[in-house]
């Protein structure tokens, strides 16, 4: 028997999304099956890992449809194995990953790489293809073919395409294959040489500024283009006011759009930039206290469909620099929700169960995948967290291979106390 | 004794700080005008003039201030550019303090810089100029200069000219301005001042300050610092921002003209202003301000060190 596949989870709350009602009870996982979901279930002779969840709650996996996990080509930063662990640290179980890698993931090849190496990992991981060959933003890649072969969605996160005669071109043909095209909106002239939020504060620091135009115009783009061609679009990592308010208006009139935004966003003002650290240094840029409460708006009101990490690991060489040379990113797995948490649910009282399809089943919806459910039959992806714990993020305690965390020194709420992915005890917090 | 013992940033000095440097210099200024121009108040004493960026205005001016004061100064330059990424100013900084100086003085092309490696150093640390950010010794300078021509600031009106938004003389200057009751006004252009910069007094063209001003501080146009051109042509920084001889002399009784140095002649000031003989001439300080920049130096480095 292996102890890692045969688990019961006791006395937790169990977030139960359909029903919207949650169930203390006991759960029974045989084999990485869900067996039997009831009040004291026995454990007794049966051989399982007991976890206790009293107080705490018992949620689906999350799904985190951005990050980067750097390999193939930069496994220096993070790796498929490395990175998987920081998911399942944060109570991630599936993780789509970005095609930024080097070679780019635009052929099928890469795609099946990427799927035969979350086999061995320690969570799923969905390859996400790029929209133009090499990300060059210039020809369209094999929709089709890496449809079929894996790929969950499109996209050149970290470059935008500039051409909206290509950008057009790719919404029709993506339509033909009805997939998602996840967007990373950004307008070279108005980004320029930009380092952060162009405001008060770039200004003082001397920094040069991105203003929030750079993403407000190419969303105006896209929308036009996504009504024209009627595609599939995701805004990610929104940062500004005016995307969130085009976006509603857009909902509105019935385009196709989602669009999501990352705890970093949503925690922090650029007034943290008088520190200097080079972790604030983000793309989008982290922006004023203004876009910060539109994007929180934008959760409340429902306009912003998913919570992602945009995990962006890079090397201490790449950060520990200044704030000119150090590279665009911070990691995030591993704090997606109790920063997410701790912003939306502890001080603004978001629902929970809201707060849970954000990093559940909004995302899985739109990549197209079917969100995990604790009910007997499936296959265990559960996560267990205590949201009463608060703890100071610790660059020594990150698992991640860099150790760029935007977060580190700051206090979060919300512990996950161990993960289940794929019917495995795939991560478990040490002091238990 | 100074609150902290680097100066980073102008927002470090309380107005004790300030006060305290402004005094010091007074007596220091006072050394400079002897024939042997010396003290043995820092002997034996080392400082490491750290040049990350040309620079041999600010770069000599803490030298002389050294040796005024009998410490030993050594000098290194090397362009910011060189500085490539995986070759850490750290490193660098760690090398020349394996040496055991006992003060470090910074100038780096970007921004922040000083602020990310004081804390990392150990000994005091001062900012001579990061990037577009601070350069608190300039702005004591300007203080200096204004207290020696008005004797106060409480309510003195000064209007900042020119391109804001690569300036770090600006923006030290703009704090120290406002710490000490000043009236501060800003003209610049909008390409030159963000958007977003609301909560200053805006003007747009020189000459709707310069009959109210006090003090013109004409910023340097810094075309090194630009990667585009950001300003149409000199006619037009001419005809709304420059400071030619009319001007000069629409100027309020009293009032002064300052500037960082060195001039772009013919930009943001004219030959005819620079040469200006008779009594304008008194409205010029410029050269005031370098001299007073020694005895600053010398307060701040005593201060620090002693």
């Amino acid at each position: 028997m292996d102890k890692n596949k045969n688990i019961l989870i006791k006395s937790g709350r169990i977030i139960n999304l359909n029903k919207g009602k949650d169930d203390y009870s006991d759960i029974l996982i045989i084999d990485g099956v869900i067996t039997e979901i009831n009040k004291e279930i026995n454990g007794a002779g049966k051989n399982v890992t007991e976890i206790d969840a009293k107080g705490c709650i018992v949620s689906p996996g999350f799904v985190d449809m951005h990050v980067h996990l750097r390999e193939p080509g930069f496994e220096d930063e993070e790796t498929i194995e490395t990175g998987t662990m920081a998911a399942v640290k944060g109570g991630v179980t599936t993780v789509a990953c970005m095609a930024n890698t080097k070679p780019v993931i635009d052929n099928q090849s890469l795609v099946k790489y990427i799927l035969e190496k979350s086999r061995s990992a320690s969570c799923r991981v969905l390859p996400v293809a790029a929209m133009t060959v090499g990300l060059e933003g210039k020809s369209i890649t094999e929709m089709g073919l890496l449809s079929e072969a894996g790929a969950v969605g499109f996209s050149d996160d970290g470059m935008c395409v500039r051409d909206s005669r290509i950008m057009y071109e790719i919404m029709r043909y993506s339509n033909q294959f009805d997939v998602p095209l996840i967007l990373h909106e950004e307008d070279y002239f108005i980004s320029g040489s930009g380092l952060v939020n162009e405001g008060y504060y770039s200004t003082m620091l001397g920094l040069e500024g991105i203003s929030s135009l750079s993403e407000d115009l190419i969303i105006e783009r896209d929308i036009t283009l996504a009504k024209k061609s009627g595609a599939k679009i995701h805004v990610t990592h929104l940062s500004t006011r005016g995307a969130v308010e085009m976006i509603e208006r857009a909902k509105n009139e019935g385009v196709r759009i989602t669009c999501d935004v990352t705890p970093h966003h949503l925690f922090f003002n650029d007034s943290y930039l008088t520190s200097f650290n080079t972790n604030f240094k983000v793309k989008p840029p982290i922006r004023s206290e203004e876009d910060r409460l539109a994007l929180v708006e934008g959760i409340k009101k429902g306009v912003i469909d998913a919570i992602v990490s945009d995990h962006a690991p890079h090397l201490d060489i790449e950060k520990n620099t200044t704030f000119r040379l150090a590279s665009f990113g911070t990691i995030g797995l591993e704090t997606l929700f109790s920063a997410a948490f701790t912003r939306l649910c502890v001080e603004e009282k978001l629902d929970l169960h809201k707060f849970i399809s954000l990093i559940t089943t909004s995302p899985s919806k739109i990549i197209g995948i079917n969100a995990s459910e604790i009910k007997v039959g499936e296959v265990a992806n559960i996560t267990v967290l205590d949201t009463e714990k608060e703890e100071e993020v610790k660059k020594e305690n990150i698992v991640s291979k860099s150790k760029n965390s935007v977060f580190i020194g700051h206090k979060l709420r919300g512990k996950v106390i161990c993960t289940i992915s794929r019917g495995s005890l795939v991560y478990r917090l040490n002091n238990l | 004794m100074l609150s902290k013992k680097s100066i980073i940033d102008p927002d470090d000095l309380s107005l004790e700080d300030i006060n305290l440097i402004l005094t010091n210099a007074d007596s220091f200024l006072e050394i400079s005008g002897r024939d042997v121009k010396k003290v043995p108040a820092l002997r034996g004493k080392t400082i490491a003039n750290l040049f990350f960026e040309p620079s041999t205005r600010t770069r000599s001016s803490f030298e002389i201030a050294a040796k005024r004061l009998s410490a030993d100064i050594i000098n290194f330059s090397s362009p910011s550019s060189s500085i490539v990424k995986g070759e850490s100013i750290i490193d660098t900084l760690r090398t020349i303090l394996s040496m055991k100086v006992d003060l470090v003085i910074i100038r780096h092309g970007d921004s922040g810089v000083v602020k990310i490696v004081d804390g990392i150093v150990g000994v005091p640390v001062i900012n001579a100029g990061d990037g577009k950010h601070q350069h608190p010794t300039q702005a004591l300078l300007d203080l200096y200069t204004i207290k020696k021509r008005f004797e106060k600031f409480d309510g003195l009106k000064v209007a900042i000219v020119g391109d804001f938004i690569n300036s770090r003389v600006a923006r030290s200057d703009l704090t120290l301005f406002e710490k000490m009751g000043m009236k501060v006004s800003i003209v610049s252009p909008a390409m030159l001042l963000p958007e977003d910069f609301s909560k200053m007094n805006v003007k747009h063209c020189i000459d709707d300050v310069i009959e109210e001003s006090d003090i013109i501080y004409m910023l340097r146009m810094q075309f090194e610092r630009q990667d585009r051109k950001f300003y149409p042509s000199i006619m037009e920084y001419n005809r709304f921002l420059s400071l030619n001889l009319d001007r000069l002399i629409r100027m309020k009784p009293g009032s002064i003209v300052m500037h960082p140095g060195p001039v772009n002649r013919g930009i943001e000031i004219t030959d005819e202003v620079m040469e200006v003989g008779g009594s304008l001439r008194d409205k010029v300080a410029i050269e005031y301000q370098v001299t007073y920049g020694v005895a600053i130096r010398m307060a701040v480095i005593y201060l620090i060190l002693s």
